[in-house]
C-alpha cells in the first residue's frame, strides 16, 4: 500500500530500538538477580559523568526520532498532487455514507451496518482519492487497519486526507471512536477496482463493482 | 429550651479523647487514619472495578458472545476505566502520601489535617455517587472515562447515570486536590530539624512532583466536567465544533498529568524498596529528584498526543514534547538499575514486585514512545494496542508498585508482616496473568480490533488472542483472591493478638518512618525516643553505619 509505507519504516525502526532497550534492561536485571546476591553492596552514590553522557545520548535520540518521523510523515502527502477524486464520507449512529460529488450519476452509498449489509467505499486503484470526513451526530473515527491509518469524523467539521490504493482489493474499515451502542458493528468495506470499472460505475452503470 | 452539648470525654490531662470504633476513624484528624481510610477504600474499589474487568473479559472470550448486552458492556468499561483512574490509582497514590510523608520527614502530623479528612470524605462520596449510576433507570454512564461530547451530552446520553458520573467524578477529584495541597504543604513546611530538601527520601520528592501536577492539572478536569454539565443543560453548546474539540483539549490537559500522578508515587515506592533490599543507598538520587520535577513540568505540555487523529492539533509539536519525556524517564531507570547493579539483593516479596515493575513498566514506556509518534499512532490509537499500552503502564507498572508498597509498609502500619508464601503465590499468579492478558492485546490492536467494542465477528480472526487474554484474566483473579485472603487473615491474626510482631524495622530500611514503633503512635514518634539525626536521605542507613564502625 503506497499510502502508508511510512508506517512500516517507522514502526520497524521503533520496534527494533524498543526491543533492544528491553533486552538490555532484562539482561541487566537477570545478571543482577543471579550475581548480586552474595557480593558486598557498593558505596558509590552517583556517577555524574556517566549520567551526563547518558542524558545527552537520550536527548539526541529523542530529537532524532521526532525529526526523522516528522520528515518521513511530511513526505507522504506530496506523492498525491494530481487532481484527486473526491469522496464525502459521513459517519452517523451507526453506519457510514459515501457520496461521490464528482460522479455524473451522483453516486451515494450507504447502509445500516446490520448483519452483512455493510456499505462499500469504492475507489479506483492507482488514483489519488481525497476523503472529506465529517459526522452527522457524535464523533466517529474512520479506520482502515490494512492501510494503517485512521482519522476522526467530527460533527460540523471536515477533516480531509488523501490516499492512493496502488492495487485492487477489498479491505475492512471500522469505527474506532466509541460512539454508542452499536459502535462495535459500524464496519464498512473499502474496495479498489480498476479505473475503467470505477468510471463505468460512476456514470451509473448498474453492474455491481 | 436549651440543649446541653454532649460532653466530650476527657483523659486525665484534660484533653478530649477521640471517639472509638468507626466514628473515631471517619472523624480522625490523624493523617495515618486518613491515609489508611483512603488506601483501604481504594483497595476495596480496586476489587469492585476488577470484577467489572472480569465480566468484560468473559464477554470478549469468544466471538459473537452474548453473555453481556452491549448496553451493559458499555457501562462496565466506562465505570472500570473511570473507577480505576479516578477512584483507585489516584486516591491510593495520594493516600500513601498522606500516610507516609509526615512520617518520612519526621513530622508529628500532616499540615491541614481537617482539609485532608474533608478530601477523603469527598473522595468516598464521589465514588459512591458514581457507582449509584447503576441504580438509575437507564443504568450507569456509558461514554468512556474521557466522555467526549457530543456523545456525553443530554441528546445522546439522556440518562441520570451520566449526571451522577459527572457529579461523582467532580466531587472525588475535588477531594483529591485537597489531599494534594495538604501533602505538598506538609513536605514543604513540616520537615524536622536537619531534613533539608536534598535529604528528603525519594518518595517525598515523588510526592512533591505528584502534588504539583495534582494542583496544576486537576482543576482542568473540574473545568471539563463543568463544561459537560453546562452542555447537558443546554444541548446547543455542543453544536459547535469549538466546544467539542475544546473539551478534548481541557480534558487532556488534566488527562496526561494524571497518568504520572498514577505513576510517580508507585515508582518511588519501588525505588525505596529496591534501595532497601539492595542493602545500599539509592543511586543517582539528585538526578532522580531533578528528573521527577522535569517530568512533571513536561507532562503539562504533551496533552495533544491524545488527539493526533482529530486532525485539529499540531501533531509534530506534541510528538516532540511527548518523546522528550524519554529523557527524564531514562534518568529514573538509570537510578534504579544503578542501585541494583551495586547492591546485595534480598528476594523478599516486596522486592519481587519491585523487580517485576522494571521490565513490565518498560514495555508500557517503550510502546508509549511508539504511540507518541504520530505515524504509528494513526494506526494504533483507539485500538487494543492502546489498551495494552495503558495497562502495561497502569497495571504491569503502577499496580505492581502498589503491591510492592503494600507488602513493604504493611508491617509498619499494622505491626505484622503479610504472609510471605501467599505473597509469592500472589506475585507469580499476577506476573503470569498480567502478561497473558495484556501482551496479546498489542497484537489484537495491530490486527485491527478497535477498543470499546462489546463483541466481534468470528471472521475477524480475533478469537484466539482474546481467549488467551481472558485466560490471563483468570490468573489475575486467582492472584487477587490470594492477596485478599492474605490481607484478611493477617488482619484477623492482628486483631486476635496472635500475630508475630514485626518489630520497628523488619527490613533494615533507610527512612525515618522505620525509626518509630509499628504501628506509629498518635503523634508519630514516641516522646521518649529521640529521632535519629537526619544526615542524608537515608538516615537509618547512616545510623547503622556509624554504630557498626563504633563511632
Amino acid at each position: 500500500m503506497r499510502q502508508r509505507h511510512v508506517f512500516g519504516t517507522v514502526f520497524t525502526l521503533e520496534s527494533a530500538v524498543a526491543g533492544l532497550v528491553f533486552l538490555v534492561v532484562l539482561g541487566l536485571l537477570t545478571w543482577v538477580v543471579v550475581e548480586r546476591r552474595t557480593q558486598e553492596a557498593s558505596d558509590r552514590t552517583e556517577r555524574p559523568r556517566v549520567e551526563a553522557f547518558y542524558v545527552a545520548a537520550l536527548a539526541a535520540f529523542a530529537v532524532f526520532l521526532v525529526a526523522w518521523t516528522a520528515w518521513q510523515n511530511s513526505r507522504e502527502p506530496r506523492t498525491a498532487v494530481v487532481r484527486p477524486l473526491r469522496v464525502d464520507v459521513t459517519g452517523f449512529q451507526w453506519c457510514w455514507t459515501f457520496a461521490y460529488p464528482q460522479s455524473p450519476a451522483h453516486r451515494q452509498v450507504t447502509g445500516d451496518c446490520h448483519g452483512r449489509s455493510l456499505p462499500t467505499l469504492v475507489v479506483p486503484a492507482g488514483r489519488p482519492v481525497q476523503l472529506r470526513l465529517t459526522s452527522r451526530d457524535v464523533i466517529h473515527s474512520l479506520w482502515v487497519p490494512a492501510l494503517r491509518y485512521k482519522m476522526d469524523a467530527f460533527p460540523r467539521h471536515v477533516n480531509t486526507f488523501t490516499l492512493t490504493l496502488d492495487h485492487e482489493g477489498r479491505w475492512r474499515g471500522r469505527c474506532a471512536e466509541f460512539c454508542g451502542q452499536r459502535h462495535y458493528a459500524m464496519d464498512f468495506w473499502i474496495k479498489a477496482v480498476p479505473p475503467e470499472r470505477y468510471d463505468r460505475w460512476a456514470h451509473g452503470a448498474a453492474a455491481a463493482v | 429550651m436549651t440543649v446541653a452539648p454532649p460532653a466530650a470525654r476527657r483523659d486525665g490531662a484534660g484533653r478530649p479523647v477521640p471517639p472509638g470504633s468507626w466514628l473515631g476513624w471517619v472523624s480522625s484528624t490523624d493523617h495515618k487514619r486518613i491515609g489508611l481510610l483512603t488506601v483501604g477504600t481504594s483497595l476495596v474499589l480496586l476489587l469492585v472495578f476488577g470484577v467489572f474487568a472480569l465480566l468484560m473479559r468473559t464477554q470478549l472470550a469468544r466471538p459473537d458472545e452474548t453473555f453481556l448486552a452491549a448496553q451493559a458492556y458499555d457501562q462496565l468499561f466506562t465505570l472500570h476505566g473511570s473507577g480505576m483512574i479516578y477512584m483507585v490509582m489516584t486516591p491510593f497514590a495520594l493516600g500513601m502520601g498522606v500516610y507516609l510523608v509526615p512520617l518520612q520527614i519526621g513530622a508529628p502530623g500532616i499540615a491541614l489535617p481537617r482539609l485532608t479528612l474533608l478530601g477523603y470524605w469527598l473522595y468516598a462520596l464521589g465514588a459512591l455517587t458514581m457507582l449509584a449510576g447503576f441504580a438509575a433507570p437507564a443504568g450507569a454512564h456509558a461514554g468512556g472515562w474521557f466522555s467526549y461530547p457530543p456523545l456525553a451530552d443530554s441528546a445522546y446520553s439522556p440518562g441520570a447515570g451520566t449526571d451522577l458520573w459527572i457529579a461523582g467524578v467532580f466531587v472525588a477529584v475535588t477531594g483529591t486536590i485537597l489531599m494534594g495541597w495538604a501533602v505538598l504543604w506538609t513536605v514543604l513546611r513540616r520537615r524536622t530539624r536537619g531534613m533539608t530538601m536534598l535529604r528528603l527520601p525519594v518518595f517525598c520528592w515523588a510526592m512533591i512532583a505528584t502534588c504539583l501536577m495534582v494542583i496544576g492539572a486537576f482543576p482542568a478536569l473540574l473545568a471539563a466536567l463543568t463544561l459537560l454539565a453546562v452542555g447537558r443543560a443546554d444541548a446547543s453548546v455542543f453544536l459547535h465544533n469549538t466546544w467539542n474539540i475544546g473539551y478534548q483539549h481541557i480534558f487532556w490537559f488534566y488527562g496526561h498529568p494524571v497518568v504520572y500522578v498514577m505513576f510517580f508515587p508507585y515508582l518511588a515506592a519501588v525505588a525505596e524498596v529496591l534501595a532497601v533490599f539492595s542493602g545500599r543507598r539509592f543511586f543517582g538520587y539528585r538526578g532522580t529528584a531533578l528528573s521527577l520535577l522535569v517530568f512533571a513540568a513536561l507532562s503539562m505540555s504533551v496533552w495533544g498526543h491524545h488527539m493526533f487523529a482529530t486532525g485539529q492539533v499540531a501533531n509534530d509539536y506534541y510528538s516532540l514534547t511527548s518523546i522528550a519525556l524519554l529523557v527524564p524517564a531514562g534518568v529514573e531507570y538509570f537510578g534504579m538499575l544503578g542501585t541494583l547493579l551495586g547492591g546485595r539483593l534480598r528476594a523478599t516479596t516486596p522486592m519481587l514486585f519491585a523487580l517485576a515493575f522494571l521490565p513490565q513498566f518498560l514495555i508500557g514506556g517503550l510502546t508509549g514512545i511508539m504511540v507518541g509518534t504520530p505515524v504509528i499512532d494513526y494506526h494504533v490509537t483507539d485500538s487494543y494496542f492502546v489498551v495494552a499500552h495503558l495497562h502495561y503502564v497502569l497495571f504491569a507498572g503502577s499496580a505492581f508498585g502498589l503491591f510492592a508498597a503494600v507488602y513493604f509498609w504493611f508491617p509498619k502500619v499494622t505491626g505484622t508482616r503479610l504472609d510471605d508464601r501467599m505473597g509469592r503465590w500472589h506475585f507469580w499468579l499476577l506476573v503470569i496473568g498480567t502478561n497473558l492478558t495484556f501482551l496479546p492485546m498489542f497484537a489484537l490492536g495491530y490486527l485491527g480490533m478497535p477498543r470499546r467494542v462489546s463483541t466481534y465477528a468470528p471472521f475477524d480472526g480475533f478469537g484466539a488472542l482474546n481467549l488467551l487474554a481472558t485466560i490471563g484474566a483468570g490468573f489475575l483473579a486467582a492472584g487477587m483472591a490470594v492477596f485478599v485472603v492474605n490481607v484478611l487473615a493477617t488482619l484477623r491474626r492482628c486483631s486476635l493478638g496472635r500475630a508475630r510482631p514485626a518489630g520497628d524495622d523488619p527490613w533494615q530500611a533507610h527512612t525515618l518512618e522505620w525509626a518509630t514503633t509499628s504501628p506509629p503512635p498518635r503523634l508519630n514518634f514516641p516522646a521518649d525516643r529521640p529521632l535519629p539525626p537526619v544526615t542524608s536521605f537515608a538516615p537509618l542507613l547512616d545510623l547503622r553505619r556509624r554504630e557498626r564502625s563504633g563511632a
